[in-house]
C-alpha cells in the first residue's frame, strides 16, 4: 500500500472527465518489473481496499521509488524474507564497488552493491597492432579508446557513493590508462578524480571480460575494503566449491536432486543456493528450499544465499542455482542421475 | 584426488589422431582425387553445343550448362546418409521451390543459364538455383543435373541427381517441413553403381565427408546477404590461382618464435634478421644508440621488433612482430609472440597462423626450471598449444648457451627433461630438432659455430634447421578463406587494410571478396607482402589486402575475408571436442571462459556437457557427466556473448581449432565439430 496517483474517470453533466487524483491504494502483488537502471520498481496488482474511485478488484500498477514510504503486508513471513528486510534496512553495509575491467579494446564499467552488480557501460574498439610506419595508428586508436573510458568512467562513477574504483586489466592497460587517467585529470581540472586519487586501486585481473570480476573481488586490496560484504563472502564460498570440485571431487556436488540426497545423509556442510529459487512462485517449493536452508544451519552447516545478480550468482545459477559441499566423501552420487 | 588412469599412448596422442583421422582421410581422398582429375582431363572430349564446353568423354551431360549429351543414362539414385546436422537456411528461399517439386524434370529446363537458375522460384528440381552458379569466374558446373526420369525408384520427393561432376544433392521427402536443405549437410555417401559415374566427379565431395550446402541465389552479385553457398568441390579454381608448377621460386614459410619470458625469442630474431641483411648496419646501430640511452642496450637486437614505445621501456614483446627473411629453401615470415603469461592471447593470434617453430629455450641455471614450471612457466603452455595448431615440426632452440659455457650436460639435460614432455604433447622424435646456440654472441646461427667450446655439436645450424622443414600442404584449391588478423585504417586515404595469411584459395587485385561477420562485399585494391606489392596472393601467403567499397568499421580483426559464393558461418552456438589440459580446473556447467579461435576472441559459457569421450577409442564413455576433469577429452556446447566467423574443424582446419582459457590458464583446447545455431 502506498501513495500513488490514479486517472479517475468521472461523469459529469458535460461528458466524461478525467482527472488525477492522489489516492492511498492497497493492492495485492501479481506481477513485478523492475528497472535498474532507473532504480524504479514497478507492481501491478488488483486492488484489495475499499475506495471511493477505485473498485476491489481493479487493476492498477504502483511506482515505487527511492524516498517514498509504503506498508508491506504478508502472510507469513519466513526466516529468509526477514533476514533479507534486516538487510535491507542495514544502512552501514553499503559498500559499493566501481570497477573498470579492461583490457586491450574492451572495457567493461560495473558497479558492485551490496546485493547486485550492475554493469554501468561496456566500450569495445578494434585496436590495430601493425608494425612498423603504421605504429602510429595503434598509438591513436588506444587514445581514443582511453579518451571513451574516460568518459564513461566520469559520468558513472561517483565517488560520494562508491567507496573506492577499482581498475583491471591483464598486462599493462591498466597503468597506461591510469596514467592516461591522471594526466587528463590535471589537464582539465577534474575535481572528483584528483581529489580521490587515493581511493583508486589497481587490480591484475587475466581478462577484461565480466567473468574477471570474480579475480578482481578476490585480490587482497581490494579484498580487505569489502571483506564484510556480501559479494566477497560469495565469491569466497564460491571459490572454495570449486578447489573442493577439483580436488575432491566426491565431496562436492550440485543440483537439486543430489543435494536434497546428500542432504538427507546429513553430509551438508555448506550448502549455496541463489535466491532465485526462492523467488519461485510455487510456494511448495520455496518452502522445501528454506526448510533445507534451516534444516542445514540446524545441524551446524553454514548455508549462504547468493544474490543472482552478482557475478558469483550468476554462476552459480548457471550450475543450477544450488550446490553443497559436503562434510565427507560420497562416491555414489556420481552414479545417480541428476 | 582425480583417478590416475594409465592410458598408455599420451591423450594426447591420442587427440591428435583424432585430429589426424580427419586430416587423414580428408587428404587422402582429396589426392586421390586430383590425379584422377587431371587424368579424365586428358580423354577424349566432346564439345557441348550449348555453351561449348569441352566435357569429358565420359559424362553424360555438360559441365556448365547441364545439357545431357547422347541417351539418358540411367543413374541410380544415391540413398544419403543424413547426418543430424541440419542448419536453417539463411535466405531460406528454398523451401518454396523445393517443396513444389516435380520428379519429371525435362531435359529442355536442364539447360538453364546461370542467371535464370536463380530466379526461377517455380522450377522443378531446380537444384540448379541452389547450385550457385553466377560468378562465372570461378565457373562452378551448374547444377547439372541429370535428373532420372527413368530412375523409377525414385521415392517421393527424393532427388537424387548426382551429376556426373556434380555433387549430390539430397532432399528427403521430408520436404514437406520448410528447410531440408540445409547447409553443411554432411553425408554424401554416394553409392558409385552408375556406370557413368567416373572420375570426373572426382572433385565432388561425394567420396567425402563434404557438405552440400545450397542456397537459392538470386544472381545478383552483390548480394549482401550470402546464402548458404555451394558445396566447397564444385569450386573450381582458376588457372591463376594455382601456382605455377615449375618454380624455382622460395615457397612461403610462416615461423612461429615461442617460449618463455625473456628467453630470447625478439633478440634472436632480431639477430636473424641482421645476419641475413634484412637489417642493414645503419638501423642496427641507431637501434643500439637508443636502447643504450633508454638504459637497455642488451635489448638492441630485440627493437628490431618490438617497435612500440611500450615494448621498448618495458623490455617486453606485447604483440607478434611479422619479420620477413629468406632461407635458402624458403621465404620465411617470422612471427615473434610474447612469453608473458598475460599476453597468451596475442601469442595465440599469431601462432594460429604458423606452420612450424621455433620454441626458444633459456639455458640459464634456473630460468629453464622457470620455464618449465607447470603453472608460472610458459615453455609448457606454448608448447601445447604450438602442438594443438597443428604444427608438427619443431625446432628447439637453445639459447643464451654461452651463460652455462656451453656445456653439453646442461645441454643434454634439458634435451631429456623437455624431450619427454615434448613427446607427451605429440610431437614425434623425428619432426623436433635441438640446437644450441647464442644469440648475444652469434653462435650456430647462420654458420657453424666459432666458439670452440661449441665443437661437440656437429648438427646442423638454426638456418639449416629451418631449410630442412617439409614443405607444408597449401589449399590452393579452395574457395578463398583469410582470416583478418589486423586491419589498418588510413583515413586520409580512405582505404581500410587486412592482414593475414591466407588459408585457402587465392586472390588478385580487382577479385571481390566478402567482408565476414559484416556480410559486405568490397573489392581488392591491392595486395602487398613484405612491403612490396604482389599480383597474387596464395594460399600461405601472408599478406596484407587493401579494399576498395567498404566502410572501415565493417572490418575488423577476427572477421574472415572469404569468396562471395562461399561465405563463412557466423555463429554463437558451438559444439566442441576438447580436451582438458593438466593442471585445469575442472569444467562444469555454466563455467565462463575464454573462447579463442583463430584471431578472434570472445567471453564465452559452457551450456551444455554432452558426453565424455573414452580418451583411447574416442568413443563416448559416459553421457551427461556432472564436470570434465583434467586430462579428459568431452563433447561440450558454449555458448559465446557475441557471435564470430567459425568453420567446423573438417572444412577447415584453421577455422576450427578452438582454445578455452580462464584465470590466465589454457584450460582446454579443442576443435569445432557442429555449429548449433547459425546466426
Amino acid at each position: 500500500m502506498s501513495r500513488t496517483v490514479r486517472k479517475v474517470l468521472r461523469e459529469t453533466a458535460g461528458g466524461r472527465d478525467a482527472e488525477r487524483v492522489a489516492l492511498k491504494l492497497e493492492i495485492k502483488v501479481e506481477a513485478i518489473d523492475y528497472d535498474k537502471e532507473g532504480s524504479v520498481l514497478r507492481i501491478r496488482g488488483k486492488n484489495t481496499l475499499e475506495n471511493e474511485h477505485v473498485k476491489i478488484g481493479q487493476f492498477h500498477t504502483l511506482e515505487l521509488e527511492l524516498q517514498r514510504p509504503f506498508v508491506l503486508r504478508k502472510k507469513i513471513w519466513d526466516s529468509l524474507a526477514l533476514d533479507v528486510l534486516r538487510q535491507a534496512s542495514d544502512p552501514g553495509a553499503s559498500a559499493d564497488l566501481a570497477v573498470v575491467l579492461m583490457q586491450e579494446g574492451l572495457a567493461n564499467i560495473l558497479l558492485v552493491g551490496k546485493s547486485m552488480t550492475s554493469t554501468r557501460s561496456r566500450i569495445e574498439t578494434s585496436i590495430p597492432r601493425k608494425h612498423g610506419p603504421a605504429i602510429a595508428g595503434y598509438e591513436s586508436a588506444l587514445k581514443k579508446f582511453f579518451e571513451n573510458v574516460l568518459q564513461a568512467f566520469l559520468k558513472h562513477v561517483d565517488f560520494n557513493v562508491v567507496r573506492c574504483a577499482v581498475i583491471a586489466s591483464p598486462g599493462f592497460t591498466k597503468e597506461q590508462f591510469h596514467r592516461h587517467l591522471m594526466l587528463e585529470a590535471e589537464r582539465r581540472q577534474l575535481r572528483p578524480i584528483i581529489e580521490n586519487k587515493s581511493r583508486i586501486i589497481l587490480v591484475h585481473t587475466s581478462s577484461g571480460y565480466k567473468h574477471s570480476l570474480r579475480e578482481v573481488l578476490d585480490a587482497p586490496n581490494v579484498m580487505s575494503m569489502i571483506k564484510d560484504t556480501k559479494a566477497a563472502q560469495e565469491v569466497r564460498a564460491l571459490k572454495d566449491f570449486f578447489n573442493m570440485l577439483s580436488n575432491d571431487p566426491a565431496r562436492a556436488c550440485y543440483g537439486p536432486k543430489h543435494v536434497e540426497i546428500a542432504h538427507e545423509r546429513m553430509a551438508v556442510q555448506t550448502l549455496l543456493i541463489t535466491d532465485d529459487l526462492f523467488r519461485n512462485s510455487d510456494v511448495i517449493t520455496r518452502q522445501k528450499y528454506v526448510s533445507l536452508v534451516n534444516s542445514v544451519k540446524n545441524s551446524g552447516g553454514t548455508a549462504h544465499i547468493f544474490s543472482s545478480m552478482h557475478v558469483s550468482g550468476e554462476q552459480l545459477a548457471q550450475l543450477t542455482g544450488i550446490a553443497a559441499i559436503l562434510r565427507f566423501p560420497l562416491p555414489d552420487l556420481e552414479d545417480i542421475e541428476m | 584426488m582425480p583417478r590416475k588412469v594409465n592410458y598408455g599412448l599420451d591423450y594426447d596422442d591420442d587427440y591428435d589422431d583424432n585430429y589426424d583421422e580427419y586430416d587423414y582421410r580428408y587428404e587422402v581422398d582429396e589426392n586421390a582425387e586430383t590425379p584422377s582429375q587431371k587424368e579424365t582431363i586428358k580423354h577424349s572430349v566432346w564439345r557441348c553445343s550449348i555453351c561449348t564446353y569441352d566435357n569429358d568423354e565420359t559424362m553424360s551431360s555438360c559441365d556448365i550448362c547441364g545439357v545431357l549429351h547422347g541417351p539418358l543414362l540411367n543413374n541410380s539414385i544415391y540413398d544419403k546418409k543424413r547426418t543430424a546436422n541440419i542448419f536453417d537456411l539463411k535466405s531460406s528461399r528454398v523451401s518454396s521451390t523445393v517443396v513444389g517439386r516435380d520428379e519429371a524434370v525435362k531435359v529442355s529446363s536442364m539447360r538453364s543459364d546461370s542467371s535464370n537458375l536463380s530466379t526461377e522460384k517455380g522450377k522443378h528440381n531446380r537444384l540448379d538455383e541452389i547450385n550457385i552458379l553466377k560468378n562465372i569466374e570461378v565457373g562452378p558446373p551448374a547444377g547439372s543435373r541429370t535428373s532420372d526420369n527413368c530412375s523409377a525408384s525414385v521415392p517421393e520427393g527424393w532427388l537424387d541427381h548426382v551429376d556426373e561432376s556434380s555433387v549430390a544433392v539430397n532432399l528427403r521427402s521430408s520436404v514437406k517441413r520448410s528447410l531440408s536443405l540445409m547447409p553443411k549437410e554432411r553425408n554424401v555417401m554416394v553409392d558409385d553403381s552408375s556406370s557413368s559415374r567416373n572420375g570426373g566427379e572426382a572433385n565432388s565431395l561425394t567420396s567425402n565427408l563434404e557438405n552440400i550446402s545450397f542456397a537459392a541465389k538470386s544472381g545478383h552479385s552483390n548480394d549482401a546477404n550470402p546464402g548458404r553457398a555451394n558445396s566447397r568441390a564444385q569450386y573450381k579454381p582458376e588457372k591463376w590461382m594455382l601456382p605455377e608448377k615449375a618454380e624455382h621460386s622460395l615457397t612461403q614459410l610462416n615461423l612461429a618464435i615461442v617460449g618463455h619470458v625473456d628467453s630470447g625469442k625478439s633478440t634472436l630474431s632480431g639477430r636473424l634478421l641482421h645476419l641475413l641483411g634484412r637489417i642493414s648496419q645503419k638501423e642496427m646501430h641507431k637501434y643500439e644508440k637508443e636502447a643504450k640511452l633508454q638504459g637497455k642496450g642488451s635489448f638492441a637486437y630485440a627493437w628490431a621488433l618490438d617497435e612500440s614505445a611500450e615494448e621498448r621501456e618495458r623490455g617486453i614483446t606485447m604483440t607478434v612482430a611479422v619479420a620477413y627473411f629468406d632461407s635458402k629453401r624458403y621465404h620465411v615470415v617470422v612471427l615473434d609472440s610474447p612469453g608473458h603469461k598475460d599476453f597468451v592471447p596475442n601469442m595465440i593470434t599469431g601462432a594460429t597462423q604458423a606452420d612450424a617453430s621455433i620454441l626458444v629455450i633459456d639455458a640459464s641455471i634456473g630460468s629453464f626450471e622457470a620455464g618449465m614450471d607447470g603453472t608460472k612457466g610458459q615453455t609448457r603452455e606454448h608448447a601445447q598449444l604450438i602442438r594443438s595448431f597443428g604444427v608438427d615440426q619443431l625446432i628447439v632452440a637453445v639459447n643464451k648457451m654461452d651463460a652455462v659455457d656451453y656445456s653439453k650436460e646442461r645441454f643434454d639435460l634439458i634435451i631429456s627433461q623437455l624431450g619427454t614432455f615434448l613427446c607427451s604433447c605429440g610431437f614425434k622424435d623425428s619432426s623436433v630438432s635441438w640446437i644450441p646456440l647464442s644469440a648475444v654472441e652469434n653462435q650456430n646461427l647462420v654458420s657453424a659455430p666459432s666458439n670452440f667450446r661449441l665443437s661437440w655439436y656437429h648438427g646442423p645450424n638454426l638456418l639449416d634447421a629451418i631449410d630442412s622443414f617439409q614443405p607444408p600442404t597449401r589449399e590452393f584449391s579452395k574457395p578463398l578463406i583469410m582470416p583478418i588478423c589486423d586491419v589498418i585504417k588510413s583515413p586520409s586515404q580512405g582505404q581500410v587494410s587486412a592482414c593475414g595469411k591466407l588459408e585457402a584459395g587465392a586472390v588478385r587485385s580487382g577479385s571481390k571478396v566478402l567482408v565476414m561477420p559484416s556480410a559486405t562485399i568490397a573489392t581488392v585494391r591491392s595486395l602487398e607482402l613484405d612491403s612490396q606489392a604482389c599480383p597474387i596472393g596464395r594460399a600461405g601467403d601472408n599478406i596484407a589486402v587493401s579494399l576498395n567499397g567498404i566502410d572501415g568499421n565493417h572490418v575488423m580483426a577476427g572477421g574472415v575475408l572469404c569468396h562471395p559464393d562461399f561465405p563463412i558461418a557466423f555463429a554463437k552456438h558451438l559444439e566442441l571436442k576438447v580436451l582438458v589440459l593438466d593442471g585445469a580446473t575442472p569444467i562444469l556447467i555454466g563455467s565462463q571462459l575464454e573462447f579463442h579461435i583463430h584471431h578472434a576472441k570472445e567471453a564465452a559459457r559452457v551450456a551444455r556437457i554432452s558426453s565424455l569421450l573414452d580418451s583411447k577409442t574416442g568413443k563416448v564413455a559416459k553421457k551427461a557427466p556432472r564436470c570434465i576433469l583434467a586430462k579428459q577429452s568431452a563433447v561440450v556446447e558454449v555458448i559465446l556473448q557475441e557471435a564470430i566467423c567459425v568453420e567446423e574443424f573438417s572444412k577447415c582446419k584453421a577455422l576450427g581449432r578452438v582454445f578455452l582459457r580462464t584465470l590466465g590458464r589454457t584450460v582446454a583446447v579443442g576443435i569445432v565439430t557442429r555449429i548449433v545455431e547459425e546466426q
